[in-house]
């Protein structure tokens, strides 16, 4: 006879009320950790995906992700007769605000250097690639946008040719691919009165603004023995740009411009942990507290001690593994509908396991010690 | 009658006992001295007014407090003084003692036959005979029709007869009772009694019981009487005086 199993049968309720609760607890440390990760996959997706080794971009700036960045449109022919380089890429993001079917949407427009690039490392879900030079986009999914759905921007029609899924920037803004003398149309036909501000605001252009041929970087991918240092060192000898290796634009995002949402978010998750921890703990324990009674019941009846802490550890085990699987089906169900990416990293989720494992074994051990200083006339009291 | 042609030794004696508890800064002493043997086959009565020492006498001799003086022996053997700890004779308990209480002490989460079962069951019996042998013993109780009802479902005297089960699952030498009938109408507790009186006559356990009530005088074969922590009489009980009147 299993009494962990029977004590837990005959109060099914509380049981099953515990094991949701430290689910809940579990589940939004889950959420706390996936959307971590989920911001620092979202900034790094393009830098991650897009193949670049190198990305040159306005002299002294570290852009274009961390700072805005302008270069001249020819600058990806001179960049190409660099040693090393293998072939060239330009590149333009930005970030604007549309009315599409009467319904405002953010969109993170990027411009895809075709027909060099085909954007063949953009994963569709429906649609194609691009098929020619102008008036085409492929949308992320989060725009609302569908295949074959044509809107006006600027002074033109583009028709969505292309659905992709999960391609947002870093402010969660859905990708809104175009070819990049699109992207450079769309860009100069700003409403005046945001140009005005724009230049009001910082003295000077924003990126592409009042220069219609310019690029916030040339992106580089290096042919297989080249030196990356080398050729770096190389552009950045021209003097009027700056050059960053993939590693230098990732770390410039991470550690520079999301730095203090990063710290932001860990420090919440921290809490989150020791908060969750230390009510699965408390439940635990009280779980055994409330039960001591009937610990010192058995100890009159002569149980063995392995028989209390069974007891003890079985029941501290069935709530984990229950608060557990809870916490999974809370947040692959719910997560998934949530604004931005909730990253669920199998790790994460193994590493939350093992904690709730030695936290409930923690726990269930000062239940256990508590449970062998009672003694068994207590229940004659 | 044939139980008083068995031969009956000592199974458990209480040797000198003295018990002190500390209560806050002062000390109670609730047993002062006190040597009394309980005989297998023999039911003793324990009487005496409230605060007595009653329970503490139970207590020790079935090993769940240690004397603060004085020395317990099982068998002739000492097994335990106060320097033992009672732990570790959790194990003889299981083995050798019943105890019955004034209140049922079942656990809640177990229904009756599940409550004789886990008695048997930590004493290394396979589940499917702990089951049969607990369902036997509600059934001389007249319990088979309550045997899946949980504690919470059964009357008081229902709740009595199952911890009476369970006390005797492990055929205990010797059963310790303090106030088992409190609960319990009197044709209740009258059977009760009678099983008390079945177990010393034909399992020759040592029974002793501690009572409040003097309608059961007649079934004891000795009744010892305490005040202030010490026996102050032993007298014969009716079941003794019935056996040399035959
Ligand atoms: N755990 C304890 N701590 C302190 N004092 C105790 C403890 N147990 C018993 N006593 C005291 O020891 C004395 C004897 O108690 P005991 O329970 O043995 O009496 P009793 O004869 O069983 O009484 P009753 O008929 O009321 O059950 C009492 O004065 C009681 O207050
Ligand atoms: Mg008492």
């Amino acid at each position: 006879m299993n009494i962990a199993l029977k004590d837990m049968r005959f109060s099914m309720l509380r049981f099953a009320l515990t094991a949701v609760g430290i689910g809940l607890l579990l589940g939004a440390t889950m959420g706390m950790i996936g959307l971590y990760r989920g911001i620092v996959h979202e900034a790094l997706l393009i830098i991650n995906d897009v193949g670049a080794d190198l990305w040159v971009v306005e002299g002294g700036r570290s852009g274009p992700f961390a700072e805005t960045s302008a270069v001249p449109s020819s600058l990806d022919r001179r960049v190409e007769g660099v040693p090393g380089v293998a072939a060239t890429r330009r590149f333009i993001q930005y970030n604007q605000q549309y009315d599409i079917n009467g319904k405002s949407v953010r969109l993170a427009v990027t411009g895809i250097d075709y027909p060099k690039d085909s954007g063949s490392w953009i994963p569709l879900i429906d649609g194609r690639l691009f098929r020619s030079t102008r008036y085409e986009a492929i949308a992320d999914q989060t725009t609302g946008l569908l295949v074959g759905d044509v809107i006006r921007l600027g002074h033109d029609d583009y028709t969505v040719v292309g659905l992709t899924k999960g391609q947002v920037d870093m402010g969660g803004d859905g990708m809104f691919f175009v070819t990049i003398p699109d992207s450079q149309a769309i860009n100069r036909v700003l409403p005046s009165e945001a140009i005005l501000l724009n230049r009001v605001a910082k003295g000077r252009s924003r990126m592409g603004l009042g220069d219609g041929g310019a690029l916030a970087a040339v992106m580089v991918e290096l042919k297989p023995n080249a030196d990356p240092q080398l050729v770096k060192a190389q552009i950045k000898a021209w003097g009027d740009v700056e050059v960053l290796t993939k590693e230098e634009e990732r770390s410039m995002l991470l550690d520079g411009r999301l730095w203090r949402l990063r710290v932001q978010i860990l420090a919440f998750t921290a809490m989150t942990l020791l908060v969750a921890g230390s009510i699965i703990a408390l439940t635990i324990y009280m779980l055994t507290l409330e039960k001591i009674n009937q610990i010192a019941l058995l100890k009159l009846i002569g149980a063995r001690d392995r028989v209390i802490i069974g007891l003890i550890v079985q029941q501290a085990l069935w709530i984990a593994v229950l608060g557990f699987s809870v916490a999974l089906l809370i947040s692959f169900t719910i997560y998934p509908h949530f604004p931005r990416t909730v990253l669920l990293v199998s790790e994460d989720l193994a590493g939350i396991g093992g904690a709730l494992l030695v936290i409930s074994l923690g726990a269930s051990w000062f239940a256990i010690r508590r449970a062998m200083k009672v003694r068994a006339q207590e229940v004659l009291a | 009658m044939t139980a008083q042609f068995w031969p009956s030794h000592v199974v458990m004696e209480v040797r000198n006992a003295s018990k002190t508890y500390l209560s806050g800064a002062n000390e109670v002493r609730a047993l002062t001295d006190m040597t009394l043997a309980l005989k297998s086959g023999e039911l003793t009565g324990i009487v005496g007014p409230s605060g007595s020492g009653k329970t503490t006498f139970l207590m020790i001799a079935g090993l769940l407090e240690p004397p603060t003086n004085g020395t317990v022996h099982f068998r002739d053997q000492p097994i335990a003084n106060a320097a033992t700890r009672l732990n570790n004779l959790r194990d003889f308990r299981r083995t050798h003692v019943g105890f019955i209480f004034q209140k049922a002490n079942l656990i809640p989460f177990l229904t009756a036959v599940e409550n004789v079962q886990i008695a048997l069951e930590i004493n290394d019996v396979r589940p499917k005979q702990a089951k049969a042998r607990a369902r036997e013993l509600l059934a001389q109780f007249g319990l088979d029709h309550r045997e899946n009802n949980y504690p919470s479902q059964l009357s008081g005297g229902e709740q009595q007869r199952v911890s009476i089960a369970r006390a005797l699952a492990n055929d205990p030498v010797m059963l310790l009772a303090d106030e088992p009938t409190a609960a319990l109408d009197g044709s209740r507790g009258r059977q009760v009694m009678e099983v008390f009186r079945t177990l010393a006559d034909v399992h020759r356990v040592a029974v002793c019981v501690v009572t409040h009530d003097p309608r059961w005088s007649d079934i004891f074969d000795r009744i010892v009487e305490m005040s202030d922590g010490r026996v102050v009489e032993v007298r014969p009980g009716g079941a003794m005086k019935a056996r040399l009147q035959v």
